[in-house]
């Protein structure tokens, strides 16, 4: 009854949509619906399932289970043109333009007004004309790409869509790129763009975004849906609680064990860019103690990514100093940190973690497999190796046929756990754990948490780095917020709460 | 299991028994000499069941039917390459029996050492490409790496005149190094640029080959005292690899010790990428270079080692063909054993030891080929159409990926 009176107005639903990846279960039985006119947001943190849905909805992935219905009528989409041409345009966060050609040549690429293969420019660029004004999206139509500002390629983009007759529009992290002015420029068109009947789905992890633009937003989490919201009826609290709060409450068994202060891990001033030439770390400084476990609270995309490639090495530093123990590491290489007793444990397992073709023994050792016992002159000594990797496989409780079985055929959490046994039985000075328990099962999230504390008794000073509140809670000795690249508050976790911690998470503090 | 003890205490001998009896057994079945086969086979028998007796059934086991799966995917194409090449000549008229018979007959009895002289360039290039792709690296311009390595052969090999047991390393070496040397520009590029190695390689490639005809020139290639004016003088005898009639009364004349070069340098590649420090760093960057980044292990370096070893080994190719078979160098520039190394490598998935086999059955099908053109009158191009279908079959492994999604796809819907 309820469906059929919402029906009018509605120009898309997905039905109970799944799509299973050979290892992660990436959307697990959404639905969602949106009317004509409507700007919709997608929340949800990193690898919470937003870009898969959005790319099954424009025709890049095939859902495994599941329905499309746009304008009431199911859609099979196989591919991106399929998708166009019903009305579905997508704005990607990597723009697809190509430089050295001029804004009216990309947009009409592929769909070039004239006849008989002739392109008729002079009508191409009248049309981008037109729309560029009907829509206030001002863009000099003879300017080369490579010569315009990101907020300008993404206006080409959005244009795009337009004149391929998008009636949707999907946004993917719009404001990722782009500087504050830019994104009120942003904002206004999308607003124009609704006063239109152009309905938008922006897919973000800000909550200020989800403030400031949508109507409704989604929220998802871990592959499912964790709720839908009329923007206006929620805070911003509630909806970081959403995105990052977890249903499982562990309880461990924990205790402040610290009584003197001595110097173990000393970050001074850091000022760290990220791939797009932007301060993402702004001035940042902190302080870790050996036998102390300090959590970096933060929504993602504040300078988490950045923190932890910094610490490893292999991002650059542009200002600031990093102390082991009173020694300044920061002109080191990879391979020294390492040496002078620095551990990590990366968000991103497959891309900086694990070499998924190779053997477990192979993974477990590959930090040691420069150094005695290991090595003999150049030659390996696989006894010793294997026997090492076969008692870590053991003291880790990493299920695995045998030491010589490729990473890849192991589940996530055992891979998780090669992780850990190889960065853990270092017996590092300073531990940095990132994201250490995302996308694995309960178990494994305890096995992993009991691990991190006893670390912590054996006097290893920990940095964790993590997402999920929860977590930051269940573990920490402080807990430190990290906004825009900047601590911004340290709080003791005995004596807060989520939602204080949260509000400043927001930004809550800066007003 | 006193039996067991004797056996573990007694291990050397048996190892190095074995060693004997399957080394013996590959050069006589190398020389024509087909019964050696049954020393391999008793070899490997004698092998597997020592293995047996001393390690656990079930890792044996299991390693026997991982050695399986990694032959499943090149078997396979190959058979299916072969009923496609049988309906080509259906369809032309032939009868593919007779013709198959005389491919066979000649690529492996009649004229096997047609075979192994045209599988022997092609271990090194095949094992150069295979090395390579370890790292992720793609060294497509092994045949001019091969140039290198042949003209330093001839170069050396007119002049150098000393004791074999000395030149012959020694020019081994200086062609290695040359070809290395001549991999080192790609390989900064690569590293301070990142220009990709497929474009510089390939570029250098045609340098070194059309070079050649300018090294010709000068070091020979006499039109009046010679019929072919594109060749350089030939090689000085002492400087000839060792040939198998030397020892061996029956062999073929022409038939030379540079398979089994070939042969103990695909066993020492093998060892070298699996058994040492920088074989795990090499295989560590090619799966997966960032977390490579991560574990201490720098990448640069690595690269360099890669394409600098694959270099060397292309180049052996060259010295092998100049020193062994035609002792002197042509101006011939197509031979394409550089190519061709990156099929025989494709095929053998990288394996050095299986490279050692695709290179045989490369050589086996061009040998096999030009007899059953010359006894059955079939045009031997149904030899490169057999090749191709194989390599496409074989590279083309991505259809059994999906279809296993395929099938995944109705399991997690059907629950």
């Amino acid at each position: 009854m309820e469906r059929e009176k919402r029906k009018d107005g509605i120009c898309l639903r997905m039905e109970n949509i799944s799509k299973q990846f050979p290892k992660v279960l990436a959307n697990e039985n959404i639905s969602i619906y949106l009317k004509r006119g409507e700007i919709l947001a997608l929340l949800g943190e990193n690898g919470a399932g937003k870009s898969t849905l959005m790319n099954i909805l424009y025709g890049l992935y095939r859902p495994t289970c599941g329905q499309i219905y746009i304008n009431n009528h199911e859609a099979t989409l196989l591919s991106p043109k399929d998708a166009i041409s019903l009305g579905l345009g997508m704005v990607h966060q990597h723009f697809m333009l190509i430089e050295n050609l001029t804004v009216t040549e990309n947009i009409v690429l592929g769909m070039e007004p004239g006849s008989w293969g002739f392109i008729d420019f002079k009508k191409a660029r009248k049309i981008v004309k037109e729309l560029s004004e009907q829509y206030h999206l001002f863009v000099d139509p003879d300017a080369k790409i490579e010569g315009l500002s990101v907020g300008q390629q993404q206006r080409v983009e959005i244009l795009k869509a337009l004149y391929r007759k998008a009636t949707i529009l999907i946004l993917d992290e719009p404001t990722a790129v782009l500087t504050p002015q830019e994104v009120d420029g942003l904002f206004v068109v999308m607003r124009s763009l609704q006063e239109r009947k152009v309905s938008i789905i922006i897919i973000t992890h800000k909550l200020e975004e989800v403030k400031a633009i949508s109507g409704r937003v989604y929220i998802l989490r871990r592959g499912k849906l964790a709720g839908e919201r009329v923007t206006k009826d929620i805070s911003k609290a509630e909806l970081a609680h959403l995105m990052v709060g977890r249903d499982v409450v562990l309880t461990l068994n924990k205790e402040n064990r610290i009584t003197e202060k001595k110097p173990g891990f000393t970050l001074q001033n850091l000022f760290v860019k990220n791939d797009n030439g932007v301060t993402a770390l702004n001035n940042l400084s902190l302080e870790v103690c050996p036998g102390e476990i300090v959590g970096i609270a933060g929504v993602a995309g504040n300078g988490q990514k950045e923190l932890e490639e910094v610490l490893i090495g292999i991002r650059r530093i542009e200002k600031g100093n990093i102390l082991l123990t009173g020694k300044n590491i920061s002109r080191y290489g990879v391979k020294k940190r390492i040496q002078s007793g620095l551990s990590y444990v990366p968000s991103d397992r497959y891309r900086y973690g694990l070499f998924l073709s190779m053997k477990v023994s192979e993974n477990i050792l590959a930090s040691s497999l420069d150094r005695k016992p290991y090595v003999n002159g150049i030659n390996l000594r696989l006894r010793v190796i294997n026997r090492r990797s076969e008692e870590l496989v053991t003291m880790y409780g990493i299920k695995t046929p045998s030491v010589h079985e490729p990473v890849s055929n192991l589940s996530g959490g055992n891979q998780q756990k090669v992780i850990l046994a190889r960065e853990f039985s270092r017996e590092p000075v300073v531990l940095v754990v990132s994201q250490p328990t995302r996308g694995l099962d309960v178990g494994a999230i305890e096995f992993i948490h009991s691990e991190i504390l006893k670390m912590r008794d054996r006097d290893t000073a920990v940095l964790l780095i993590s997402m999920e509140l929860e977590e930051i809670f269940a573990l920490s000795d402080r807990i430190l917020v990290l906004y825009e690249g900047s601590i911004v508050k340290e709080f003791d976790p005995g004596k807060t709460s989520h939602k204080e911690v949260g509000y400043y998470m927001t930004g809550g503090g800066e007003r | 299991m006193t039996a067991r003890e004797i056996l573990y205490k007694y291990r050397v001998i048996v190892f190095i028994l074995l060693f004997l009896l399957a080394g013996s057994g590959i050069i006589l079945y190398i020389t024509s000499y087909f019964a050696g086969l049954l020393f391999i086979l008793l070899a490997i028998i004698i092998y597997y069941g020592f293995h047996f007796l001393l390690k656990d059934k079930r890792i044996v086991l299991s390693e026997i039917k991982s050695i399986a799966k990694k032959m499943l995917i090149p078997l396979a194409g190959i058979t299916i390459a072969v009923l496609i090449g049988a309906v080509v000549m259906i369809i032309t008229g032939y009868n593919p029996l007779t013709a198959y018979g005389a491919l066979f007959y000649g690529g492996f009895v009649k004229n096997w050492h047609v075979s192994l002289l045209n599988a022997a360039p092609l271990i090194f290039t095949g094992l150069s490409v295979a090395f390579a792709f370890k790292a992720g690296l793609f060294n497509i311009g092994a045949e001019g790496q091969y140039y290198i390595g042949a003209m330093a052969a001839a170069g050396l090999g007119i002049y150098f005149d000393w004791h074999p047991l000395v030149t012959i390393p020694v020019i081994f070496l200086a062609a290695g190094l040359l070809g290395s040397l001549y991999n080192f520009f790609p390989a900064l590029l690569k590293v301070k640029t990142g220009a990709h190695e497929v474009i510089t390689t390939m570029m250098f490639a045609h340098i070194a080959r059309y070079f050649s005809s300018i090294f010709i020139r000068n070091f020979g290639g006499d039109p009046s005292t010679s019929s072919h004016p594109y060749v350089t003088d030939p090689v000085l005898p002492s400087n000839w690899l060792l040939r198998f009639k030397d020892m061996f009364p029956w062999a073929n004349y022409r038939l030379h010790s540079g398979i089994i070069i070939a042969i103990l340098t695909a066993f020492f590649v093998h060892y070298l990428l699996s058994y040492t420090r920088i074989g795990f760093e090499i295989r560590a960057v090619g799966s997966n270079p960032a977390a490579a980044k991560t574990q201490g292990i720098s990448t640069g370096k690595t690269v360099f080692i890669a394409l600098m070893v694959a270099g060397f080994l292309s180049a052996m190719a060259g010295v092998n063909q100049v020193l062994g078979l035609d002792h002197k160098l042509y101006g011939n520039l197509s031979t394409g054993y550089g190519w061709n190394g990156i099929s025989v490598a494709l095929l053998a998935s990288n394996h050095p030891v299986g490279v050692i086999f695709t290179s045989i059955l490369w050589g086996a099908l061009d040998a096999g080929g030009q007899y059953m053109a010359r006894t059955q009158e079939v045009h031997n191009s149904i030899v490169e159409i057999i090749k191709g279908t194989v390599l496409f079959l074989v590279v083309a492994r991505y259809l059994y990926t999906y279809w296993g999604q395929k099938r995944k796809k109705k399991e997690t819907c059907n629950e």
